[in-house]
């Protein structure tokens, strides 16, 4: 077993091209004995993304895709392959990389408030003190929206209260890279479009790298400046489709627009096997 | 709500009522010839020499010598306990080691290993604390492994995403979720170490509670026998109301998701 907290970081074999940030290369997991081929969850992954750009991997149901952003974020190992992140090879949780959990409100402390739950992403640094972090910290929860929920338990709070306090944690953190493992998939649509817009607001405004798991083709089209396709288990990348639509994004007129809409026909045509016409 | 808190309410006064009746019945009993005077004394002449030994402060000496011996092998057992607990929680490898050994040390009862500790240790502290603390550290040992392991893994991920090393995911993490099922372990085990201290001092005590209840009833002074037992009873009321108070007030965030 590989050590589970190492963060050192050591040189990696092929320099990262022009204004790459993240790259997994030749990424490959195998599940359970290394002879059954059953256990192959990912063949090979090779993707890469750009300082400050928004990507989403889609694909069908248990292809692998959260196995895939795990392994991105330094949390599992991958059986070969590896991950760089700004010219580093990475072999533990990298610290300009925050991973947000599908599982959002098992991922808030219950114990602690909604502002001691943010003031954890800053509170290992131990340069802060305990007072501090929690000013810095109520900045962020203004920052969602949550400025006067400071003092509630995430179990007091709503699913989309949950998420925006998951939000607020993640980027007072300041991280590079957010990693989002199907975030918006088990909130209601209205609460789901509220936080693409924050998302969108908070990712112009803090110039951080997102890469975005989803099996949603509108969300993806309409959240990134690509969109990876991911083949069905065991998965390789099957299309990268740079969206090529202009920001800032509109919840109802960006979804009417020509591209978006042919955009949207080709990948659900992809995913759900029917084929591409040329 | 309201409806629920007159219930809880008129539930206590009719708890209340069932104690008195029964005390009343004794009373009229023991009064009326029907029960021995000498070997029951009536409820109202043991409540006075009680009030007695309360009032004159004679109960403060043995009350002090019970809670020392108590607290002292308690608050040591508890602390073994836990880090042990944690460390067995957290490491296959040391559960594995040490699993079998607590299997088979767990299930025997406590006071069973008294008349060899006093051959290894004497009638000292030494074997009556040795003997608490063993009572009171496998319960606290079985519920803080069972408390570590059930920490949801989306939780300490959360942590290690966040650049916390393992000692501050430990404090930050592992221990605050285990809390609960952590204090239930040590709640059964103050009721246990009250116990054992209670044994220890009848059979090896030169002061203390336990010692007292035996030396009277030994000295036939069965009055003063019945009062130290009410002390005791009292006492052990008091520690538990107390650590159900500090329970609470330490999980809230639990009982209020449950």
């Amino acid at each position: 077993m590989r050590p589970l907290f190492s963060t050192d970081e050591t040189r990696m074999t092929k320099p990262l091209a022009n204004g790459e940030y993240l790259r997994l290369d030749g990424i490959r997991k195998m599940f359970g004995s290394a002879n059954d081929s059953r256990g192959l969850a990912i063949a090979g992954v090779d993707l890469s993304v750009k300082e400050a750009e928004f990507l989403s991997v889609v694909g069908p149901s248990g292809c692998g895709k959260s196995t895939l952003l795990q392994i991105a974020a330094g949390l599992i190992a991958a059986t070969a392959g590896q991950v760089i992140v700004n010219d580093r090879v990475i072999t533990g949780p990298p610290e300009s990389i925050v991973y947000l959990f599908q599982q959002y409100s098992r991922s808030l402390f219950p114990w602690r408030t909604a502002l001691d739950n943010v003031a954890f992403a800053v509170e290992h640094h131990g340069k802060m003190s305990r007072e501090s972090a929690r000013q810095y910290s109520k900045g962020y929860l203004d920052m969602v929206g949550l400025g006067d929920f400071d003092r509630h338990y995430p179990w007091q709070l709503s699913g989309g209260m949950q998420q925006r306090v998951v939000i607020a944690r993640a980027l007072a953190a300041q991280p590079r890279v957010l990693l989002l493992d199907e975030p918006f998939s088990s909130v209601d649509a209205l609460t789901r479009i509220e936080l693409h817009n924050l998302i969108l607001e908070l990712w112009e405004k803090h110039h951080f790298t997102a890469v975005l798991v989803t099996h949603d083709v509108d969300e993806a089209v309409f959240l990134s400046d690509r969109v990876a396709v991911l083949s069905a288990r065991p998965s390789v990348v099957l299309h990268d489709i740079p969206t090529q639509l202009p920001r800032p994004r509109d919840t109802i007129a960006t979804r009417e627009l020509p591209r978006f809409l042919e955009l949207r026909h080709e990948l659900l045509a992809m995913l759900l096997g029917r084929g591409q016409h040329g | 709500m309201a409806e629920r808190r007159t219930g809880q309410w008129t539930d206590r006064i009719l708890g209340l009522a069932g104690i008195l009746a029964s005390l009343g019945a004794l009373e009229a009993a023991v009064r009326l010839g029907k029960v021995n005077g000498i070997l029951v004394p009536p409820p109202t002449a043991i409540a006075e020499r009680t009030l007695e030994i309360i009032g004159s402060g004679a109960f403060l000496l043995p009350l002090g010598t019970t809670l020392y011996l108590l607290f002292t092998a308690y608050l040591c057992a508890c602390a073994a306990a836990i880090i042990a607990g944690l460390a067995m929680g957290r490491f296959a490898a040391v559960h594995n080691l040490f699993e079998p050994l607590v299997e088979c040390v767990r299930p025997l009862p406590k006071p069973a290993l008294i008349p060899l500790l006093i051959l290894l240790l004497g009638l000292g502290d030494a074997m009556k604390l040795t003997i608490v603390g063993l009572a009171v550290f496998f319960p606290v040992l079985i519920n803080t492994i069972q408390g570590v392991r059930g920490v949801d893994p989306v939780l300490i991920n959360t942590a290690r995403t966040f650049g916390h090393g393992p000692f501050s995911i430990l404090r930050k993490v592992i221990l605050p979720a285990s809390l609960p099922l952590i204090l239930v372990g040590m709640r059964v085990s103050l009721a246990l170490g009250l116990i054992l201290v209670v044994i220890t001092e009848m059979i090896a005590g030169t002061g203390g509670l336990g010692y007292l209840i035996a030396d009277m009833q030994r000295s036939f002074k069965v009055l003063d026998m019945y009062a130290w037992l009410v002390i005791l009873a009292v006492m052990g009321y008091a520690l538990n109301a107390g650590f159900v108070r500090i329970e609470r007030r330490a999980t809230h965030w639990a009982a209020a998701r449950a």
